[in-house]
């Protein structure tokens, strides 16, 4: 088990951000948030929608500048969008005017890497989603779910050390979902314990981030109100998430969400 | 020649008349429908409205001296006639007494202007809509320019550049340049953020943003909107020529008005709307093959 002290990977200091509504009012997205993951950890951020946990995506993504407080992915203070850092968007993100390998390379070309070499990783990226079938089409010829599995690919081709998912998979159906968690996974696994790369993932679907997550961090109105490891052993099935720790996590999830109408009042307080 | 070869070919030469007029008419309604419009030329619906169209036309012929109204075929006759040689024309002073000479001039003002208007306009467009600044600059003067009927610049450009090519040119350059900036601008306007915000976490420069975002996700609103004007030159260039010039087929236009020759009007109309139709194919076939990629159009899978 990834026991030892991993390093620091992203470091978050007293970070707020304020946006000013229409009638000149001023709402805070993200208030005082301060926490540190180190690096290969698997992290899941849940909470309602309007509680900041995008906003917060998009800061450490550098498309978002904080009002208040430090930012630091990977020792270094972040200014601006960087492909240390990879997002896969709730939105497609995929360039319908390339074609599927084109998209998955274009990180790469972008920074000049040699056509035959990031063909090369682009191809074994498409081949970790299930892709390799469809490198040369168009992306409109593409399912919804495929073209997730192409965004998916092109952030890993891509390199970056940290991945950042905001509600990748909400618009896609219960098996199309289940299936790109896998995909997920898989990918997030093959580089082995030790060099994995550190995840955050944006949710609302509370067994999604179960399954998912090392760590689950809960977000309510702009503020950070739990965190809470999930030790239970990879791999996780349909049959994990009915394990007493999981259940109690769920539990403790649901009452953050306003969801516990039917928890037993000690479970909750748990 | 008999009654049944007559209606024959009447029947023959219809479609470029009826669709040339067509295509005048109303240049601005819509790229895309007009795009897949053009494949589907042979429609028997529009081929019935034609038919019906030079049914009138001819029937209508009956009732009139052929001084108000040809018939149909003679206009074709004459267009075909005169196409190579037609030496009265250089009795009005019409420099080459031809029509295919007079169109070369025409189109070749045509193609100067629409490619300088689009580079001009595309480019003016592109960057009004990356930068505020810019727009703030741009934007009433084209405006201005959009609303204003471009022809009231006529009597200007007249006295700027005298009779001849360049006032012509000038001011089909005009509309060219407004109706390419405005559908630039929105082109890049209609481009989803969230593209350059995922080509910005990937690590692409701004440089590379405008040349494998901006300028590709635009291409087929672009050509959308050069089809457009394109359409409109056409027509416009003809009007410019009417106004002063030595050559050109609004130059014969011109003459033949003046000789109240109804019927070579009529052929020299045919002709241009018969030109305006092949290149607004090539142009629709141009943006298939340009913007391939784009979902609105024909799928073609490789």
């Amino acid at each position: 088990m990834p026991t030892s002290p991993a390093p620091r990977m992203i470091e978050l200091a007293h970070v707020e951000r304020r946006f000013r509504r229409a009638d000149g009012t001023a709402v805070n997205a993200v208030n005082d948030v301060s926490f540190v993951i180190p690096e290969g950890e698997f992290v899941c951020l849940v909470g309602p929608s309007g509680c900041g946990k995008s906003t917060l995506l998009q800061m450490l993504a550098g498309l978002l500048d904080p009002s208040e407080g430090d930012i630091v992915v990977g020792g270094k203070a972040v200014t601006g969008p960087g492909p240390d850092r990879g997002v896969v968007f709730q939105k497609d993100s995929v360039f319908p005017w390339m074609r599927v390998i084109d998209n998955v390379e274009y990180g790469l070309k972008c920074r000049g890497v040699p056509a035959a070499e990031r063909r090369e990783i682009a191809r074994t990226y498409l081949k970790h989603v299930g892709l390799s079938h469809v490198e040369r089409a168009w992306p409109r010829e593409l399912s919804g779910g495929m073209l997730k599995r192409v965004a998916i690919a092109t952030v890993f081709a891509n390199g970056g050390r940290v991945l950042m998912l905001d509600e990748p998979f909400g618009a896609l159906d219960y098996v199309t979902r289940h299936q790109l968690q896998e995909v997920l996974l898989n990918l997030w696994n093959a580089d082995g314990v030790g060099t994995r790369r550190t995840v955050l993932f944006v949710t609302h679907d509370v067994d999604e981030a179960l399954s998912l997550a090392d760590r689950i961090m809960v977000f309510r109105a702009g503020d950070q109100v739990d965190d809470i490891p999930v030790s239970v052993n990879r791999p996780r099935t349909t049959d994990s998430l009915l394990l007493p720790e999981m259940v109690a996590i769920k539990h403790k999830l649901l009452h953050h969400l306003g969801l516990d109408h039917n928890a037993a009042p000690g479970e909750a307080a748990a | 020649m008999s009654d049944a070869e007559n209606r024959q070919m009447t029947k023959g030469s219809s479609p470029t008349a009826a669709s040339g007029g067509r295509l005048t008419a109303k240049p601005v309604v819509g790229v895309r429908l007009m795009g897949r419009r053009a494949v589907a030329a042979l429609d028997p619906l529009r081929l019935a409205g034609i038919v019906v169209f030079v049914a009138i036309w001819q029937a209508c012929t009956a009732a009139l001296s052929p001084i108000i109204l040809p018939p149909p075929l003679n206009v074709v006759r004459r267009l075909f006639g005169d196409f190579l040689d037609a030496p009265s024309l250089s009795y009005y002073g019409v420099a080459n007494p031809n029509l295919y000479a007079n169109l070369l001039y025409t189109a070749e003002n045509v193609v100067i202007a629409v490619v300088s208007g689009a580079i001009v306009g595309v480019v003016a467009g592109l960057v009004s809509a990356r930068f505020g600044v810019v727009r703030a600059i741009i934007n009433p003067i084209m405006m201005t320019a959009g609303t204003v009927p471009i022809l009231v610049a006529a009597p200007f450009l007249l006295i700027w550049f005298g009779v001849g090519r360049a006032s012509a040119v000038c001011l089909v350059i005009f509309y060219v340049t407004v109706i390419l900036y405005l559908f630039a601008q929105r082109a890049a306007n209609n481009v989803s953020p969230i593209y350059e915000e995922f080509a910005r976490t990937l690590g692409a420069t701004q440089r590379q943003i405008v040349f494998d975002l901006l300028i590709p996700a635009t291409v087929p609103e672009i050509l959308g909107g050069l089809r457009i004007a394109l359409a409109g030159s056409w027509g416009l260039e003809a009007i410019s020529e009417l106004l002063g010039s030595q050559e050109g087929v609004g130059k014969v236009l011109e003459v033949l008005a003046g000789a109240t020759d109804t019927e070579g009007i009529m052929a020299n109309l045919l002709m241009l709307g018969f030109v305006a139709i092949v290149v607004d194919a090539a142009a629709g076939w141009a943006v298939r093959r340009l913007a391939n990629w784009n979902a609105g159009l024909m799928a073609e899978r490789n």
